[in-house]
């Protein structure tokens, strides 16, 4: 593996980000909570700009609330406006909890949210539940403020009670169809859970005007409380588990990070934590889906080894899959992610060591150093939002769309590529993209004529003359 | 009397019906702090006015939140540059929040002046650049003095107002005090003009250039749209501002007068009866009787080429309603272009509106006709529900919650597809409309598998075929 140091042409600006700030984390992970306000502390920009990020890749109507912060504010604290605001929401509204994320601005202006909140607490009763996350916009990415989020859930709720036998999963921010993958194996596995947080539903509605109340789906509270009582936490994201540690040092259930279930060694993983924590037995559908990713790795194999690809996102996804194109045969070229993480360069080294492969790896990279490095390895696809496409148009490759946002293609919400089955989907899609760049109408490669052959052709006799 | 909807006390005063109590609502009023807000902040307002600038490079000072979600949001279209395109942050720290972000703002400018050699660096302060003091004229003074490159400050922060107006002001001044005047032009003619607030979303401008150019005006500049900062530059020049968005850019327009004298017009290429007098209005200004002439002759060209083409949609649109939800501007821009394709425009609402907006929508709407502002997502829910328009006209973050409704919905913001402007545009308008209001697919959305399961079978007995006509030849979709 190269450690390019991809900076040396650029050191201070960030060019097409890949990364957003810590409240979009929090919006993520409240989206699959039932019946909770999400609302963010701040300017209204802040939740409005989420919501049209969040909007137009879900297609779905988001609900964000903000405080609408203004000049006043800013001198005065931000204490008036929150509290006139979780007055507004529980004069109006019933839900079972409200979770208010702070931004760099109330982080800066030091708003104490926990003190504003208790003291609205206090003036006020039969209140649904408050939580303050501390998401400073300054630090760290929306990766990190998906972890928080996750802790704050449970380190206000997690109550211990009786043992379940539950294994809690925190999914990190996936895509709705992804949340089902997971949720499918555990079925399978007669795995009883507990999701954090399941935007399954919420996230991929069916056109009812019943989506534009307090979700209905997602999980529940009670669930969150019941957290403390299961008999382990698996993490699929690495960057996201420090729900896992707090319920591990608080009540001792047992936590495993990641990895993120892509392709087939990571999803062997899984079940394989799965298997630690509990004692399931593994049926026999689930080693036929194992088969058939086989299978459609198998079939796919001539068209898609020693292709290069250069894949960016989240550092889980990307890690995810780099494994798993590495596993089908193709060599990762270029991988980038938003978040500086020693997680993932660990990682990378891990992958690149058993693979055998040298991507440039840029951990807190944007898509301009991501593209200056495609200029220098080369690749024949790229994996990632929507945000690749010039990219992809400039270098003439395809851009294979997954992550987020993807606001230029439909169906973003149900893009799956984990677990088997989810794997199944994501090699023969990537390959038929592969086969539709690069090969002709009839899937033969596409191969230039020579410039000579005109001139041999022209040696042959022609038919009249014989 | 009864309120239009069911909501906080306090926010019913924000809506009216024209001919009826309120002659307009309140508005201009800060967000109610915990409601679903439509509304955005003030760093948002101006680079939506600077962004389409497209030889420039557009700098977020901040976190990098605040370039990250919006770095690609225009829609606005180019002919030359794609540089504005780029989303740039200086991507703000926390050991910039505490030791200050200057230095990492001068280096950021530095860097990107090096890679780029833009025509203009813009530097837009964000929230926290504010609160942290950052003293970012001092910062654009000192780097362009270095680079010779124009870096203009910005001065955003996105929680100076309830209402993003004010950021299409201070986007307005960033031109104001840092680029009109700064250049001669190496010619002048009588009929210079500039184009104001039109800002090329879908390819606009290029419907109303070859008209004007046919007309013989010659455009200095467009503010902002498909623009390099040289050419606005030169904007004082001109003998005529003609503007388009009224709700951003008549600011720019007035200021103008006052400084350079350049008396300006409001146009509006939405739709035929508006292209046909602002073009008219145009040529009457400048009183040059070839020029006249020629409008007239560009006039009949153009109302001759759409008459027959919108005929097909102008069949399926009448009598068909319509809601507009939107920023300002299109909120009285567009009632009578869908008045031309026999639509009833029903409410119009916008979401920063201040009372010289709602003066306009209340002079351009009929009786009847429900006037909003600042509706959040659940009172625009609500009114869809209660007065069920055929089509809502509104932006990204509307456009699910009408169209989980069963309503159909045009996105004429940052996201609309095609260009509307002048007469080939006003085909695309009707098209546009037609596909969303007259699709099948709204037929079916308020069906359900059950319903049609007891359907079925009460069918059996009635003749089949009464049914079909109505369900699924294109018929009134929403009783309401």
């Amino acid at each position: 593996m190269s450690h390019d140091n991809c900076h040396h042409d650029k050191k201070f600006a960030v060019i097409n980000p890949s990364k957003i700030c810590q409240p979009m984390g929090a919006v993520q992970a409240l989206l699959g909570v039932k019946d909770t306000i999400p609302i963010i502390h701040g300017s209204q920009g802040c939740s409005t700009y989420m919501r049209f990020q969040l909007t137009r890749h879900f297609r779905e109507p988001i609900e964000v609330a903000s405080t609408s912060l203004s000049e006043k504010t800013v001198i005065y604290g931000g204490e008036f406006n929150l509290m006139k605001a979780l007055k507004n929401i529980t004069e109006k509204q019933t839900p079972r909890m409200i979770a208010v994320a702070s931004s760099c601005l109330t982080e800066t202006i030091g708003d104490d949210m926990v003190g504003i909140i208790e003291k609205f607490k206090d003036a006020n009763q039969d209140l649904p539940i408050i939580i303050p996350v501390s998401t400073p916009s300054y630090t760290e990415s929306h990766v990190e403020g998906y972890n928080r989020t996750i802790k704050a859930l449970v380190e206000h709720l997690a109550t211990k009670s009786v043992p379940t036998g539950k294994i809690n999963i925190i999914t990190g921010n996936l895509c709705p169809a992804d949340v089902t993958r997971v949720k499918d194996i555990l079925k399978t596995l007669k795995c009883d859970n507990i999701i954090l947080t399941d935007t399954s539903e919420n996230l991929d509605g069916p056109l009812t005007e019943d989506t534009l109340s307090l979700y209905e789906g997602g999980t529940s509270v009670d669930e969150i409380e019941d957290t403390a009582n299961s008999m382990g936490t698996i993490a699929l994201s690495k960057h996201v588990n420090s729900a896992g540690a707090y319920l591990e040092k608080k009540f001792g259930i047992e936590s495993i990070s990641g990895p993120l279930p892509a392709g087939m060694e990571n999803t062997d993983e899984f079940i394989k934590s799965l298997c630690t924590l509990g004692d399931y037995e593994i049926p026999d559908s689930l080693e036929k889906d194992r088969g058939r990713l086989l299978d459609a790795m198998v079939d796919a194999h001539s068209y898609n080894y020693h292709r290069k690809v250069a894949i960016f996102g989240d550092p889980d996804f990307v890690s995810g899959m780099t494994r798993f194109t590495a596993e089908m045969g193709m060599i990762p070229s270029v991988v980038c992610t938003g978040t500086e993480s020693k997680i993932f360069t660990n990682d990378m080294n891990l992958i690149s060591h058993e693979k055998g492969i040298s991507p440039v790896v840029l951990a807190g990279g944007d898509l301009y150093d991501m593209h200056r490095a495609i200029k220098k390895t080369g690749a024949d696809i790229l994996i990632g939002n929507s945000y690749g496409a010039s990219m992809a148009k400039e270098e003439n490759i395809p851009l294979f769309r997954v992550g987020f946002p993807i606001f230029d293609r439909l169906g973003a919400q149900r893009i799956s590529t984990l677990g088997y089955k989810g794997g199944i989907e994501f090699v023969d899609r990537l390959t038929n993209t592969l086969l539709d760049f690069y090969y002709d109408e009839a899937g033969y490669e596409i191969i230039e004529e020579e410039t000579d052959v005109e001139k041999t052709l022209n040696t042959y006799p022609v038919m009249e003359e014989i | 009397m009864e309120p239009v909807i069911e909501t906080f006390e306090s926010r019913k005063k924000h809506m009216c019906v024209k001919g009826e109590g309120l002659s307009i609502p309140v508005c201009d009023k800060a967000s109610m702090p915990g409601t679903v807000t439509q509304r955005t902040c003030v760093y948002g307002g101006a680079r939506i006015v600077l962004m389409p600038i497209t030889d420039s490079i557009h700098l977020v000072h901040g976190p990098i939140g605040c370039a990250a979600c919006t770095w690609d949001i225009r829609g606005s279209k180019s002919s030359r540059e794609d540089l504005y395109k780029k989303g740039c942050s200086t991507d703000l720290q926390e050991k910039d929040i505490i030791f200050g972000g200057e230095k990492k703002l001068f280096e950021t400018v530095m860097e990107l002046n090096r890679l780029y050699n833009p025509g203009a660096i813009f530097v837009y302060a964000t929230c926290v650049a504010g609160v942290i003091g950052d003293d970012i004229k001092a910062v654009c003074k000192k780097s362009q003095e270095i680079t010779g490159c124009r870096v203009i400050p910005v001065q955003s922060e996105g929680f100076q107002d309830h209402n993003k107006t004010k950021g299409h002001w201070i986007g307005g001044d960033a031109l104001l005090d840092y680029v009109i005047g700064t250049r001669e032009p190496e010619e002048t003619t009588p009929f210079d003009i500039n184009i104001v607030g039109e800002f090329n979303v879908a390819g606009d401008l290029w419907g109303i250039k070859p008209l004007l150019e046919e007309m013989g005006v010659n455009i200095i500049s467009t503010m902002s749209g498909d623009s390099h900062v040289e050419e606005i530059a030169q904007a004082h020049r001109a003998k005529l501002n003609i503007v388009q968005c009224q709700k951003s850019s008549n600011y720019v327009a007035k200021k103008m007068e006052k400084k350079y004298g350049i008396p300006f017009i409001k146009v509006n290429f939405f739709g035929l009866g508006q292209t046909v007098n602002s073009l008219r209005e145009i040529a009457d200004f400048f009183g040059d009787e070839e020029m006249i002439e020629r409008t007239e002759k560009i006039i009949e060209k153009g109302l001759n080429g759409v008459q027959d083409e919108i005929l097909d949609y102008k069949k399926r649109l009448t009598g068909k309603t319509v809601a507009l939800y939107v920023g300002g501007n299109k909120a009285w821009s567009l009632v009578r272009a869908f008045e031309e394709v026999g639509m009833d425009v029903i409410m119009s609402g916008t979401k920063n509106g201040i009372r010289e907006d709602y003066e306009r929508i209340k002079e351009t709407v009929r009786d009847g006709t429900i006037i909003v502002d600042d509706a959040n997502s659940t009172e625009l829910a609500r009114l869809l529900k209660k007065y069920r328009p055929n089509l809502l006209i509104s932006g990204a973050k509307e456009k699910y919650i009408s169209l989980k409704l069963g309503i159909p919905f045009c996105d004429f913001n940052h996201d609309r597809i095609s260009a509307f402007a002048g007469f080939k545009g006003f085909i695309s308008f009707a098209k546009e409309v037609d596909a969303s209001v007259s699709s099948p697919v709204f037929n079916l959305t308020s069906t359900s598998l059950s319903d049609n399961l007891t359907l079925k079978d009460n069918l059996k007995t009635e003749n089949p075929l009464d049914n079909i006509s109505s369900t699924n030849l294109g018929g009134d979709q929403h009783v309401p």
